[in-house]
């Protein structure tokens, strides 16, 4: 700061601090008038990357009990067992423990049926410890977008299986209504 | 005209008359007073609270959408219109804590005298022609004096609270105060001088017709630039940012308030933004037309004493003094806070020379033209 101010300087001070002052007002105008770049998080979200690596999800059908990403994870975070019948495995658990598991990815990898995949969930919140022990066999341990798409095939099936029934009532009732239909004899 | 007479809330306003006329045969003067008075105060109560609730939702949205943020979205449904009341029944169930070390008395009685000051300058406030608690006819000095005494009860509360950060605040706001008194009323002298009077009301009468071009802003070339200098001495009064040394929370935790919490706290935050709605009403009577505007124009001559064209009235006057809440808002999001040097220079070196200028030339122009 100079000790003393010109006239000059003075009354250029006074027209830089409004002119300033006015210029930093229309800029945050500016802000203040766009859409915020923000969004309601729990109810709406950013797009997730589709390799993102969030909590896993399996395909519980396809999985053939082979231990390959149990084997393949540094830190053993994964075990899973099943009872064979013939070609049927009855499950008794699949878990992986969040406690543990720093989302490497390793264990998608060696799946020779490609079932075990990272989800894009990654808000995981529990009161107790022993929660974060995942069972993947439910649907908890889906992804939301997993989760989504199970359920619209469940939905899919539902109505293909309704049509049919629709459709299977329908041709009992025609022939049941239409009598000149040759009955075939019982013999 | 030239003494300062304060008149009695029971000497002739709405209350009292209703009250009058309501009140039995031979009820006795002083209890239509007294109920007059309990009305006014409850009245007040609930303005300034109404006033700080919506100012302060104003301020979260305003900071929030200038940050590019939603701000609340939740509380009450639409864009979080009861977060302030949420937060308000949060700080009454706070525990309500006094330090040890600190001056009791003047420690609980500084937020009562902060609040009590805005609540006595609000008194002078006409929101509509006939609409005020009293008619005050030198309303402009009990408005200043009352927002000075706001200073001292920043000053008891930071000296009581017996903490480093609060006399901080205080020594701040004190220094800044009287530098910022200066030009907050030379500036003012300029409208005083077009309208010829200390009181709102007259002043706020003296602005009606033509559609809005007998507002003082139009009267004198002067106007602008001391509305412009009236408005930063009106932000530097308040401790809005970038005067809000008092608190900046940045250096002093939160300035002269660091010690206080709870209900206590938030007399303090009802404060300024009574305040900021005080001065922007003041500004708005002094510069803007007061109550009127081109839609109160509109009413024909026999329809301005009914109930429709006060509430038109009032509803313009609040209106108007919410636009420079929403300013000083922009100004306090827009602008970093300015050093404590800074301040004094700018009070000192550039508003107050700026005001007498402006007085002396509008008052050469009231002497030619008017």
């Amino acid at each position: 700061m100079s000790s003393t101010t010109t006239t000059r300087e003075y009354f250029q001070n006074v027209w830089d601090s409004l002119a300033t002052t006015f210029a930093g007002m229309r800029i945050t105008g500016k802000y203040l008038m766009q859409k915020p770049i923000t969004v309601q998080y729990p109810d709406e979200r950013l797009p997730i990357p589709d390799r993102y690596r969030g909590i896993h999800y399996l395909e519980q059908e396809k999985c053939i009990n082979c231990l390959a990403c149990a084997r393949a994870c540094p830190i053993d975070c994964i075990e899973m067992d099943a009872i064979r019948h013939g070609k049927e495995l009855e499950w008794v658990l699949f878990t992986l423990d969040y406690q543990k598991c720093m989302f490497c990815e390793l264990c998608v990898y060696p799946c020779p049926k490609d079932c075990i995949h990272m989800g894009t969930e990654f808000a995981f919140v529990s009161f107790d410890r022993s929660e974060f022990n995942h069972d993947l066999l439910s649907y908890k341990g889906m992804s939301r977008e997993a989760r989504i798409r199970k359920r619209e095939a469940d939905i899919k099936k539902a109505e293909k299986e309704a049509a049919k029934a629709a459709a299977a009532a329908e041709k009992a009732a025609q022939e049941a209504a239409d009598p000149e239909t040759p009955e075939e004899p019982a013999s | 005209m030239s003494l300062l007479t304060l008149e009695a809330a029971a000497g002739g306003n709405a209350i009292s008359e209703l009250l009058g006329g309501i009140a039995p045969e031979g009820t006795p003067t002083w209890a239509i007073w007294l109920g007059a008075a309990g009305a006014a105060v409850g009245l007040l109560v609930a303005f300034v609270s109404l006033v700080a609730m919506f100012s302060v939702w104003l301020e979260r949205k305003v900071s929030a959408h200038i940050q590019c943020r939603y701000g609340p979205m939740y509380v009450g449904g639409w864009h979080g219109w009861a977060q302030t009341l949420a937060d308000g029944v949060k700080l009454l169930l706070k525990e309500d804590m006094i330090p040890l070390g600190a001056d009791k008395p003047l420690f609980v009685l500084a937020p009562a005298l902060v609040l009590g000051a805005i609540f006595g300058a609000l008194v002078a406030l006409p929101l509509a022609p006939g609409f005020f608690f009293a008619d005050v006819n030198m309303g402009l000095f009990l408005i200043l004096a009352f927002s000075s005494l706001t200073t001292i009860g920043v000053v008891m509360a930071g000296w009581a609270s017996n903490s480093k950060w609060s006399l901080y605040g205080a020594m701040r706001e004190a220094a800044q105060v009287v530098a910022y008194e200066v030009p907050l009323g030379v500036s003012l002298f300029v409208p005083l001088m077009v309208a010829g009077t200390f009181s709102l009301t007259e002043a706020s009468a003296a602005q009606s017709g033509w559609f809005g071009m007998h507002w003082f802003i139009f009267q004198n070339p002067f106007m602008l630039p001391a509305f412009i200098i009236f408005f930063i001495a009106a932000l530097a009064e308040t401790k809005r940012a970038p005067f809000d040394l008092p608190e900046a929370e940045s250096e002093l935790v939160a300035g002269f308030m660091t010690e206080y919490s709870g209900i206590r706290w938030s007399f303090f935050f009802m404060e300024e933004y009574a305040a900021m709605f005080l001065m922007s009403a003041v500004g708005a009577v002094f510069f803007f037309g007061g109550y009127h505007s081109p839609l109160t124009a509109m009413f024909p001559d026999e329809a301005t004493s009914g109930l429709l064209y006060q509430l038109v009235c009032a509803g313009t006057l609040i209106f108007k003094s919410f636009v420079g809440v929403f300013v000083m808002m922009w100004l306090r999001w827009t602008l970093p806070r300015l050093r404590i040097d800074q301040v004094m220079s700018m009070g000192y070196k550039y508003l107050t020379p700026l005001a007498l200028a402006c007085v002396l030339g509008a008052a050469i122009w009231e002497t030619i033209f008017a």
